[in-house]
């Protein structure tokens, strides 16, 4: 399918889930360029939460090239959970 | 023939009040969306549930490093400096992939459209501070 996946970020949530493991932390306004780039754009929303949205999406980006590689490997046509927790396994620099 | 009316069901109440309580977590539906649009594979269905555990080990992961980097600065606030240097660590950012790039290349279209043109262009572009 050639449709465009929607990629737009659930910003909430992603501040929920950050304020869920690390209560005291929190995402900077705008503070350089790139900071200043995003504010504007956002209209008022902290550009941190979209690089942690970017950051995830990269993440799922690698475990699913990961996994496929795993599926290939063991000639599977299917992704199937087993090759999911392998390529967890290999993604270290997620998890240094 | 006309069927007698019957009333709606009734949506159950707990409802809203068990939405509040919810553990944060991104939408299954939205996870399952995005996976299945990088692995260009057929997935089987408990698989989606794995990339919902690994989800939450990212995440996990990602609010302790984000910790770590802003408390090395004598901060207490995650600031766009440690969202670089988590991201040169984890090898995505680079000297030939800077920051900007990925944004260009990862974040939808309608936040590229403004960072495009000036992100890349120099100095001086959009009125700052």
């Amino acid at each position: 399918s050639k449709r465009r996946m929607k990629r737009t970020a659930p910003r909430s949530t992603l501040r929920k889930i950050l304020k869920k493991h690390k209560p005291q932390l929190r995402l900077a306004a705008n503070t350089d360029l790139l900071a200043c780039l995003f504010y504007f754009t956002f209209k008022q929303e902290c550009p941190g939460v979209m690089i942690v949205h970017l950051n995830y999406l990269l993440f799922l980006r690698r475990l699913a090239e990961e996994a496929r590689t795993n599926a290939f490997e063991n000639k599977s046509k299917i992704i199937k959970p087993e090759h999911i927790i392998a390529a967890a396994k290999v993604i270290k620099h997620f998890k240094y | 023939p006309l069927r007698p009316l019957r009333a709606k069901p009734v949506p159950k109440s707990s409802g809203a009040s068990r939405r509040k309580t919810r553990e944060p977590e991104i939408a299954s539906s939205l996870i399952k969306k995005i996976f299945s649009h990088y692995v260009k594979m057929p997935v089987a269905r408990d698989a989606f549930k794995i990339v919902g555990k690994c989800s939450e080990r990212y995440f996990k992961q990602l609010s302790s490093d984000l910790e770590t980097f802003s408390n090395h600065a004598g901060r207490k606030t995650v600031e766009m400096d440690d969202l670089e240097v988590l991201m040169r660590r984890q090898g995505l950012v680079t000297d030939k992939m800077p920051l900007h790039v990925l944004i260009e290349r990862y974040l939808p279209l309608e936040y590229r459209k403004l960072l495009i043109p000036v992100a890349v262009s120099g100095n001086r572009v959009i009125p700052c501070k």
